[in-house]
């Protein structure tokens, strides 16, 4: 983890713990200059933490934090020079926009003058520019967004944190948004770490992910290698929506093709396969049987539950035109190159 | 919020503390200690004190004039405490929505409470007055010589005893304003949800009072409450002081408030006083502590 | 009121407005006539036998009662006594509360938790009860027979409640807002006083009110402290009035009037904070 310093954001072995309780584990991360780190985990998982650590809003109990080559695992939050956008954007309520952008360059002595200059530049950059007279009350979810934004970067700070920035914006605004993010980043070749819980997000936004589980990372990665080849049967699960289906390699299922791991059961235990419900075949003739619970139909796709015989479920992704009906039979079928394979006491990916 | 703050921090946190924390140790905690020290001294403020032991605290429990004040401040606190949280929280329950009026009506509810207490005395210093005063002005509207309509005297307010007690503790209903104030932000800010839900239920408006308003305010009320019973071995004290002197003899309206102020500032026995103010704070623990234990039980509704 | 027969509640909103109304009038009628009786009483000429039946508008209308409150009691040396101690006494309070709240909300929990519990503690001693000790402690400073004691509480925020109303106030502002202040190097200092107070201005307002109310009122403290009558407050100018003629209403109701005036002003005009803060955000504590 040592090595030449990229200039971004190194998080060498940090732990962290809030009210003695343990949230990180010997967390390693480095995220170039000019990268975009998206840290994805279901809630609970610490990703805020990392955030706030490197903000240095919380004490790290083990670990250094260098940031754009300089330690700052004990330098107060405002000697980082980092900014940050906060789910609630934590704009200043009795502030106009203009004021707010410009806030971080006031109270730091920029002239007056410089520092509205500089705002109105980082509203332009943003498309918030139409805004800066009014106060945060006046503003629309997306419109605030744009202003905790403009407020994050017009210190051109050496990192950039995003905590859940698109969480509070409803579905429309936040496809939007996350477009127009993944822009300004391109167009600022700024370093970024964004947090968030939405797998999709962090596949469409991402440089790399790193997917965070009970404060370890369980797999760091670009969105295609996340999503392609999962190091973990967690990470395997907690990306792609409905979840991998899983099950026992020497169960019901049998994959067709020509690349079979080698053996079904290793010295070290178990393993188990996971495939992808769009990697389903409901009619291959020698699948293995099950019955449809339900099928939801979501415009062109349908998502059919099944259930094997030997009580195990699976989901199926099927055209929505080739649907099948409740308490159907159909022979559930899957080729060997669409299947993860894991072991199954660790969870670990399994490489023969 | 939970980092740990840097030194420049601290230090400043620090200092912006300090002002209050030497207020709170110099004009409280201190001076709570020195009456501690004095209850077993005599002191007269000329010469030191001298260390007497138990004999302040013997004196006055043999004292007469300090049983009457301790009688008069228990009563006083057990009836007019009660009516003053009654009264205060039946107002809000009126005034708590809006409607024609209900603004004006409760500014007015305030009003006797920014009265500076001495005005308010000298006030009812005369509304009180058996002659000139407009409340017998009133009771005897009708009646001839002097009389009511029916015929009798009226209430001779400031020098019958009974009824200068009763002249004090309506004094001080009207002063309920604060109590108001927090039962009415304590009721409007109850969910609203409750109350359709109720309505949905069909409860009456006293099975919605007594099942759902009452627990829900009853950990405020009994807040409220305790520091009333503390407030009042205070706000007796320019009433009577300027109101009753003390009076009609015996002693009516002597509470514990006066009878420390007279002998200490009167009568210049300040151990004696002090000892007196010892009795006042051990009862008001008391107060604090029987009253906590009462309401204990509803403490789960909220997290205070 | 809302008997089994008014039929479920909350009332129909017309029925229930009536009775609103109703009752508002009921409160008024109550609260309000004393007052008014204070100034009308204050008009009466003085010396006259009392009038038979009661009246509101005094016959005749006479300000000898001012008159002779200012002469007598010496009302104008004790207005700017009152004035002094107020103008001094109540922004220190407002600003040693205000600074004591931000910090309590801001240190180590460790130390919030003794604070407030010192708080909560000075909060259940009775004013009467520090009566004694206070004087023997200003005594031995010297410091009795001076303005200094009636300035004195302003240390304590004027009342220990002050300080709780601002730290929950500031307790109640996002965590987020303060943690933005970090990120930005913001002091605890330049934090208070550019984000955390701006937000709590209306708590401001109404402690601000209050603080003057209860200053303006004092009456203990100088009643015990000030002997010198160029030093007497207001309060006490009056009290000594009613003690030179008791008799003599018209006279100390004009003087209470006096007192009451500019209590009632700042009151009302901080009342709406407190009491038709509907749309306010934090309107639970």
């Amino acid at each position: 983890m040592s090595g030449p310093d990229p200039g971004g954001l190194v998080l060498d072995g940090v732990s962290a713990a809030y009210r003695g309780t343990p949230v990180l584990h010997e967390v390693d991360l480095t995220v170039d200059r000019g990268e975009l780190l998206v840290v994805l985990g279901p809630s609970g998982a610490g990703k805020s933490t990392v955030l706030r650590v490197v903000a240095g809003l919380e004490p790290v109990t083990g670990g250094r934090v260098r940031i754009a080559g300089r330690d700052v695992t004990g330098s107060r939050p405002g000697r980082r020079n980092v900014s940050m956008v906060f789910q609630s954007y934590a704009l200043f309520p009795h502030l106009s926009v203009a004021e707010n952008i410009a806030f971080g360059l006031e109270v730091r002595d920029v002239p007056r003058r410089t520092a509205r200059e500089r705002a109105r530049a980082a509203a332009e950059s943003v498309g918030c520019a139409a805004l800066l007279d009014r106060r945060p009350g006046q503003l629309s979810g997306g419109e605030r967004q744009r202003v905790a934004l403009a407020r994050a970067l017009v210190r051109e700070p050496d990192v950039f944190l995003l905590d859940e920035p698109l969480s509070n914006l409803d579905l429309a605004l936040r496809v939007e948004m996350r477009a127009e993010l993944r822009a300004l980043h391109d167009r600022l070749g700024a370093t970024m770490v964004h947090v968030t819980h939405d797998q999709t997000e962090a596949l469409v936004l991402a440089d790399r992910i790193a997917v965070l589980r009970d404060g370890r990372v369980e797999q760091v990665g670009t969105p295609d290698e996340i999503w392609r080849t999962p190091a973990t049967r967690f990470v395997a699960r907690f990306v792609g929506s409905p979840a991998m289906n899983l099950l026992p390699a020497d169960g019901p299922v049998r994959p067709r093709g020509d690349s079979p791991p080698g053996a079904l059961v290793t010295d070290t235990g178990r393993l188990e396969i996971g495939f992808r419900p769009e990697a389903v075949t409901l009619d291959a003739a020698d699948g293995a049987p099950a019955t449809v619970d339900r099928v939801e139909v979501v415009g062109e796709d349908a998502y059919a539950y099944l259930t094997l015989a030997g009580g195990e479920p699976v989901v199926a992704r099927v055209p929505a035109v080739r649907r099948p009906h409740r308490d159907d039979s159909v022979r559930v079928g899957v080729r060997w190159a669409d299947t993860h394979v894991f072991h199954a006491a660790t969870g670990l990916r399994y490489r023969p | 919020m939970s980092v740990r703050p840097d030194a420049r921090s601290r230090r400043q946190l620090a200092l912006m503390l300090t002002p209050y924390l030497v207020g709170l140790v110099g004009l409280v905690l201190l001076p709570a200690l020195v009456t501690l020290g004095l209850a077993f001294t005599e002191y007269d403020l000329l010469r030191p004190p001298t260390w007497v032991g138990l004999d302040n605290l013997t004196a006055l429990t043999d004292d007469p004039i300090f049983r009457v004040a301790l009688v008069n401040s228990l009563v006083f606190a057990l009836v007019a405490v009660p009516l003053r949280v009654l009264v205060a929280l039946g107002l809000a329950l009126l005034l708590h929505r809006r409607a024609l009026g209900v603004g004006s009506a409760r500014g007015a509810a305030l009003l006797p409470t920014a009265v500076p207490e001495i005005a308010y005395g000298l006030l009812w210093l005369w509304l009180f007055n058996p002659l000139y005063g407009p409340i017998n002005q009133l009771l005897r509207t009708g009646g001839e010589n002097g009389l009511t309509v029916l015929g009798r005297t009226p209430p001779q307010w400031l020098t019958d005893p009974t009824d200068a007690r009763a002249a004090i503790i309506l004094m001080s209903l009207f002063t309920m304003g604060e109590t108001f104030v927090v039962l009415l932000a304590a009721r409007r800010s109850l969910p609203r949800d409750v109350y359709e839900m109720a309505a949905l239920e069909d409860a009456t408006g006293w099975d919605v009072f007594r099942r759902i308003t009452l627990p829900l305010m009853a950990p405020v009320l009994a807040l409220l409450a305790v520091r009333d019973v503390v407030a009042s071995l205070h706000f007796t004290f320019v009433p009577a002081f300027v109101v009753t002197d003390g009076g009609p003899p015996p002693y009516s309206t002597t509470y514990l408030s006066l009878f420390v102020y007279q002998t200490g500032f009167e009568y210049l026995r300040y151990g004696y006083a002090a000892a007196a103010t010892l009795v006042m704070i051990l009862l008001t623990v008391a107060a604090v502590v029987v009253q906590w234990r009462l309401f204990r039980r509803y403490r789960g509704f909220y997290r205070l | 009121m809302r008997g089994r027969a008014s039929g479920p509640s909350p009332l129909p909103e017309a029925a229930g407005r009536i009775w609103r109304t109703l009752g508002a009038a009921f409160v008024l009628l109550v609260f309000v006539p004393p007052l008014l009786l204070l100034v009308s009483g204050s008009f009466t000429e003085p010396g006259l036998p009392p009038s038979p039946t009661p009246r509101l508008v005094p016959d005749p209308v006479s300000t000898t009662g001012y008159v002779q409150a200012l002469e007598l009691g010496g009302l104008l040396r004790a207005s700017l006594n009152s004035l002094l101690v107020a103008v001094v006494a109540v922004p220190l309070s407002v600003l040693v509360a205000s600074l004591a709240g931000f910090a309590l909300a801001r240190v180590a929990a460790r130390t919030t938790a003794v604070v407030v519990g010192a708080t909560l503690v000075a909060l259940m001693v009775p004013a009467t009860a520090l009566l004694v000790p206070r004087f023997a402690i200003f005594r031995t400073l010297g410091l009795t027979d001076t303005l200094v004691p009636l300035i004195a509480p302003a240390l304590l925020g004027t009342s220990p409640l002050y300080v709780l109303v601002y730290y929950l106030a500031f307790r109640a502002l996002p965590a987020d807002l303060y943690d933005a202040c970090l990120v930005e190097d913001l002091s605890p200092m330049r934090t208070w006083w550019r984000v955390a107070l701006p937000l709590v201005r209306p708590v401001t307002a109404a402690l601000t009110a209050l603080t003057f109310v209860l200053t303006w009122s004092n009456f203990l403290d100088p009643l015990v402290y000030v002997y010198d009558r160029d030093l007497f407050t207001l309060p006490l100018a009056l009290r000594s009035l009613s003690v030179l003629d008791p008799t003599n209403f018209p006279v100390f109701l004009a003087g209470a009037v006096v007192a009451t005036v500019p209590a009632l002003i700042v009151f009302l005009l901080a009342q709406r904070r407190f009491l038709h803060h509907d749309d306010d955000p934090r309107g639970r504590s």
